[in-house]
């Protein structure tokens, strides 16, 4: 009975929200032309001819999250960089100390060394394109992210230490990706200081008051300003938290409450 | 003539995906126990999208309209093909291996267990 109960309701649902849809418009007009919001975008996130007003990134999506609304991407960056933070600070005093284990079969171990390579090498054009194709610096990290999982799970927590990737090295490289980000907010600033120039923090390309403006071509390829340095210092700082976070629960639970003196009655 | 034969290349192999995936479809509803179910799931994965990939890949090699982008669209598909070749196969075998050792789920009813034989079980 229940069964068909959740049957004839999915079916219902369904085509409740077809009829919607289709029949009663619910998702306004389509087709006829394209929407005031989406001619706005299009308008401003790559447009030479006013120059004043464009965020010179072709990519919208990255227009938007480094530009139209860049200052609220980099207090999400600060979340995350607290987060991080968070983490640490409860695991201080915790030696990293990999625990010893065999990994998965052969048969997973030769995929996963045949895997690595080719996602490195996708995690870095994901940040790399990031002004051009969907993407960014934080889908990158994560892409990279899981290299770090993959490396515990498939080869065990001890295959850090072989590797030489120590929780140090991973803080020390989240560190660098963080002051990179801070430096391309500042740069602008910097440039003001040096040169008596007006210009903003953040600043990406010209403005009415400010023609101060981030190199849009380099050796004749064209990039984006802020967003394509933003991106890739992102990455760093995404990809080697995520290290350090999946680093730290790699280790294990009796370990860590060992080291943190805890007895184990609580 | 040899776009014709790509392209009818493509299209068979890609229905030979979709009859596949509809057996897959069969076997994780039918099967037994979960080594049965993760093998039909494994049918569907890689039978019933390396072989669509495949046959997409041909016939984009083979459509003249699509330019040069078709080498760039076949391309991408054929490699997302050897992709899930190499990864379906190894994660399924990882799931099954980890819930062998772990006695999660019990090859019942079997013939052999070879897997708890070499264990000295």
């Amino acid at each position: 009975m229940r069964k068909y109960l959740v049957l004839a309701s999915i079916v219902l649902g369904v085509s409740a929200l077809a009829y919607a849809t289709t029949y009663l418009g619910a998702l306004g007009p389509i087709g006829s032309d394209t929407r005031q919001l989406a001619k706005l975008f299009l308008m401003h996130t790559y447009n030479p001819e006013f120059p004043e007003l464009t965020a010179m990134s072709p990519e919208a999506v990255t227009s938007i999250v480094w530009d139209f609304r860049g200052v609220d991407t980099l207090y999400e960056t600060v979340v995350f960089y607290m987060a991080i933070v968070a983490a640490l600070a409860i695991y201080r005093g915790v030696g990293y100390s990999a625990i010893r284990g065999a990994g998965l079969s052969v048969i997973v171990r030769v995929v996963t060394r045949i895997l690595i390579p080719m996602n490195i090498a996708i995690a870095v054009s994901i940040a790399a394109h990031g002004y051009l194709a969907p993407g960014g610096g934080f889908q990158a990290g994560a892409a990279l992210a899981v290299i770090s999982v993959l490396l515990a799970v498939v080869f065990s927590a001890s295959s850090f230490g072989k590797l030489g990737i120590s929780l140090a090295r991973a803080v020390i490289l989240w560190t660098a990706g963080l002051l990179a980000i801070a430096a391309v907010v500042f740069a602008p600033v910097a440039f003001s200081a040096v040169t008596g120039v007006r210009a903003f923090l953040m600043q990406n390309y010209v403005k009415l008051d400010s023609p101060f403006a981030f190199a849009i071509h380099i050796y004749g390829q064209q990039v984006s300003g802020t967003p394509t340095w933003f991106n890739l210092a992102e990455f760093l700082a995404v990809s080697f938290g995520f290290f350090v976070i999946f680093m730290l629960l790699s280790l294990r639970e009796d370990v860590v409450r060992e080291q943190l003196g805890e007895s184990r009655g609580h | 003539m040899i776009e014709e034969v790509l392209r009818y290349a493509g299209l068979v192999v890609l229905v030979a995906g979709s009859f596949v995936n509809l057996i897959g479809a069969i076997g994780l509803n039918r099967f037994k126990n979960f080594y049965l179910r993760l093998h039909a799931a494994t049918v569907s994965t890689i039978g019933g999208t390396f072989y669509p990939l495949l046959g997409l890949a041909l016939i984009s090699f083979s459509t003249p309209g699509l330019g040069e982008w078709r080498f760039f669209m076949g391309g991408t598909l054929l490699t997302a093909a050897f992709l899930l070749l190499m990864l379906a196969p190894a994660g399924s075998h990882a799931l099954a291996r980890a819930a062998h050792r772990a006695l999660i789920a019990k090859p019942e009813p079997a013939i052999a267990d070879h897997l708890k034989e070499d264990r000295g079980g």
